[in-house]
């Protein structure tokens, strides 16, 4: 195609001279103009402004890779043995054993919150198995005070700050003690004091969120990083490209987190995406990326690390993708048995999964034993039992702050619908559920 | 979202129609003279662009402010954002086109004075300046957003209703993003059609958590959005673009607030209560001017100023007085504010009304282009419908 055509001239007066004589007319017409622009373009390179590129004389289309895409980051194997040394992160052992009871609370508290759904006594649950490791790695890998920014799945990185389960139970009851004054649903945790941004059920809105809060921060000179975590279903909606974009564009310190635990309710990750996952659409948008095993705790550890340590160093954001699998169902909504095989999550459960995969950890380092194993799991058992029943005892808030913080001061309109509200209790209270709620 | 390259010269021309129209010049480079037509020979006669459909009136000049300056409406805007930034240093202006001044000229030099990590440019896409507005607000920082016309904020309504609104209602006051503040031009300008007319008030109304504003003139404006700015809930600021070169008139140079939720009555009357907002507010002034002059009508003139929380108190006090009411606005009848403002006040003062509420908007269609004239409730509308309820 290329060789038959002239070779363009250079600098812009010669190519008018030699091509156009109405033009070079109009040419004498105008003004004098200042000298052009010289582009240094007798070599013969791209001068778009949009990109930064060769030339090409061959068509060919990029082939997507989806065979064999980004590798998975690991530092332990399925059997929790160490594949590498030079990656051991070489935690101590009450780190790593804070890793392991962060792990298993929240799997015990999850299992008892799921029974009381069931038995109707909270109205909706959310369970995080297979998942921990995802959020005790990277919560463990953070400052305390870096600011998270979550989706749903999340809950074991508030139990690795030490959220007392008081309030895990609060919230999900909506009790009298939920710092969120009881308006959202089960799980839709929040906690100024450990800097875990309060979730709401829209997805992938907390995306652009966190990046303008890691803008602020880098403002602020804080040298704090923002997390935000996600799955890879949240992953395609628009808020996500528009967060990874604003990211790249205004260089702030955050960290995309993305869980890609295989299914998004009931859609497998063959219908969510066609390409290779998550993790390879960082370069689209000039992000550093990395794919890791997120049931490996220190690889998520490792990963989450290095990129808090450059993302405030360098004021750029990082893509973790931490592949995972949801073993239980989405919801209490939801029962996965509908749409996937027993036999699946069974494996992941007995096969591959970042507690016992931790727990063989430790043990080959003699730093837990079943001994200690069977303690814990009674005391464990023990606390969430307790908080559970002093839960399920307290109190509902009262009615009157179903009207507060809807503004920072209430408007007089609905100062009126809350005396409106108070005078109709006193006629027809007796069919409203009052003995429940405070006063 | 379509690109609109919004010159000062491409706003509503408001010069009278002049000689100016009637020969068309052929141009050409060079070789052709240039033929000169006499417009009957085109067979249709030529059409003049027309003049606005209000007269802006400019307020006297405030005193208790300190000095003054003559502004238009994007300077007072422009006076508004460079005082924020100068006393507040968390703050900062984002969104599309802002960093070389704003479509609008509202942010000009605003990024030379105060830094490009202050005044800057994002990507194109609304959902994401919201959202990013948000996240800066949830730290702490004052986050002013500004969307490049009201017609594309449609993208960005989950975050504003889902989340902005209710970000601290539903955090149990735990967080909340009350210092952002989006900022939008808005309405009619002539020539805007579909895309660059809208008045999308309506949809935000419906959102218990943010408040909505809309000024009518140059001082206003300023001391709205300042007040907006520091307002710790988040706020939707609406400029009627069409008033950013026309409205002129003398600002105060220091920042001063001017309340929200609180109507303004501008001019008293006993007949009529006529309400409105924004560019509005100029026709129903000449509505009663109208009115007194040719019925011997006295209008009570109310400038609604917040749409979001609203006066109630003062629109009622005055039906009361008056009896009759009549609210205008360009946004389509049917679910425009005026229902919401009509459907309270007969709660309120039903047995004063001496004639049904009376709204006079913009028909239930999309902005139409070539048809603006005849779509938007102008002043004979208004007079119109004023003489039906006065004859009620």
């Amino acid at each position: 195609m290329g060789s038959s055509c002239p070779r363009p001239p250079g600098p812009k007066a010669l190519r008018l001279r030699l091509g156009c004589p109405l033009l070079c007319l109009l040419q004498k017409q105008l003004p004098r103009r200042q000298e052009q622009q010289h582009f240094p373009s007798l070599d013969d390179k791209p001068q778009f402004p949009g990109a930064s590129a060769e030339f090409i004389d061959k068509l060919e289309f990029i082939q997507p890779n989806v065979i064999s895409g980004i590798p998975v980051y690991r530092v332990m194997d399925r059997q929790g043995q160490i594949i590498n040394p030079s990656e051991d992160p070489h935690l101590p052992q009450e780190k790593v054993l804070k890793f392991y009871r962060s792990m298993t609370l929240l799997n015990t508290m999850d299992r008892i919150l799921y029974e009381s759904q069931r038995q109707g006594r909270i109205s909706f649950y959310m369970t995080n198995y297979g998942e921990e490791g995802t959020h005790v790695g990277s919560a463990a890998a953070l400052d305390n005070t870096d600011l998270v920014f979550g989706q749903y799945r999340e809950a074991g990185v508030l139990m690795y700050r030490d959220y007392p389960l008081e309030l895990f139970m609060a919230q999900c009851y909506g009790n009298v003690s939920d710092l969120g004054k009881g308006r959202q649903m089960p799980v839709h945790y929040g906690c100024r004091e450990r800097h875990f941004v309060t979730i709401s059920s829209p997805l992938a809105t907390q995306i652009p969120q966190a990046v303008g809060a890691a803008y602020a921060a880098k403002r602020a000179n804080a040298n704090r990083v923002v997390i935000c975590y996600f799955g890879e279903g949240a992953a395609s909606e628009g808020d996500a490209h528009a967060g990874f974009n604003f990211a790249a564009t205004l260089e702030c310190p955050i960290i995309f987190f993305c869980r890609n635990n295989g299914y998004a309710i009931s859609t497998p990750t063959s219908e969510q995406y066609r390409g290779d996952g998550i993790a390879a659409r960082g370069p689209g948008y000039g992000i550093m990326s990395i794919r890791v095993d997120g049931n490996d705790v220190f690889a998520v550890y490792n990963a989450t690390k290095e990129a808090r340590r450059r993302a405030v160093a360098e004021n750029q954001p990082f893509l973790i993708e931490a592949m995972t699998y949801r073993i239980g169902h989405h919801s209490t909504s939801d029962d996965s048995s509908a749409y996937r095989s027993v036999d699946e999550v069974n494996y992941w459960d007995k096969q591959d999964h970042p507690i016992s995969r931790l727990r063989h950890y430790l043990q080959s380092r003699g730093w837990w034993d079943d001994e200690q194993e069977k303690a814990w799991r009674k005391q464990s058992r023990k606390k969430v039992m307790e908080a559970f029943e002093q839960a399920e005892r307290k109190p509902k808030p009262s009615p009157s702050l179903l009207f507060s913080d809807v503004y920072q001061e209430m408007p007089a309109q609905l100062r009126k619908q809350q005396e409106a509200l108070a005078r109709h209790l006193q006629t027809y209270g007796e069919h409203y559920p009052l003995d429940h709620f405070e006063k | 979202m379509a690109a609109f390259a919004a010159t000062a010269g491409g706003l509503l021309r408001l010069r009278a129609a002049g000689s100016e129209g009637q020969w068309r010049r052929l141009r050409g480079a060079g070789l052709l003279r240039g033929l000169l037509q006499p417009e009957s020979a085109t067979g249709v006669a030529a059409q003049r662009r027309r003049v606005a459909h209000f007269t802006f009136q400019p307020d006297p000049e405030p005193r208790e402010y300190g000095q003054t300056q003559k502004m238009n409406l994007f300077q007072a805007i422009t006076s508004a954002l460079d005082n924020s930034l100068a006393k507040d240093p968390t703050a900062v202006i984002f969104g599309e086109d802002v960093a070389f001044g704003g479509v609008f000229r509202c942010t000009v030099g605003l990024r030379d004075k105060y830094g490009k990590d202050r005044v800057f440019n994002t990507p194109l896409c609304e959902q994401g300046i919201v959202g990013f507005g948000i996240g800066i607000a949830v730290t702490g920082a004052t986050a002013i957003a500004e969307i490049q016309f009201a017609d594309y904020i449609f993208p960005a309504f989950d975050q504003i209703v889902n989340e902005a609104a209710k970000y601290r209602y539903r955090s149990g006051d735990l967080f909340n993003c009350g210092s952002l503040t989006i900022r939008a031009p808005w309405g009619c300008v002539g020539h805007g059609a579909l895309y660059h007319s809208q008045s999308p008030e309506a949809f935000f109304a419906h959102c218990p958590g943010i408040k909505v504003v809309v000024p009518r003139s140059p001082f206003q404006a300023k001391g709205l959005l300042l007040s907006c700015i520091e307002d710790k809930n988040p706020c939707i600021f609406f400029e009627p673009k069409i008033l950013y070169r026309a409205a002129v008139e003398q600002v105060p140079v220091e920042p001063y607030n001017v309340p929200l939720s609180q109507a303004e009555v501008i001019q008293e009357g006993s007949d009529v209560t006529l309400v409105a907002w924004g560019t509005q507010v100029h026709v129903i002034r000449e509505v009663a001017a109208m009115a007194q002059e040719k019925l011997g009508v006295s209008c009570e003139v109310i400038d609604l100023r917040t749409i979001l929380p609203w006066d109630v108190d003062t629109v009622c006090k005055s039906v009361i007085k008056t009896g009759r009411l009549l609210i205008s606005h360009e946004a389509p009848l049917t679910g425009g504010f005026a229902s919401e403002i009509s459907s309270t006040v007969q709660e309120e003062c039903f047995l004063n009304l001496e004639a049904p509420i009376s709204r006079v908007c913009g028909y239930d269609t999309p902005f139409p282009h070539i048809f603006e004239p005849f779509y938007i409730p102008d002043k004979w509308k208004c007079y119109d419908a004023l003489r039906k309820m006065i004859n009620y």
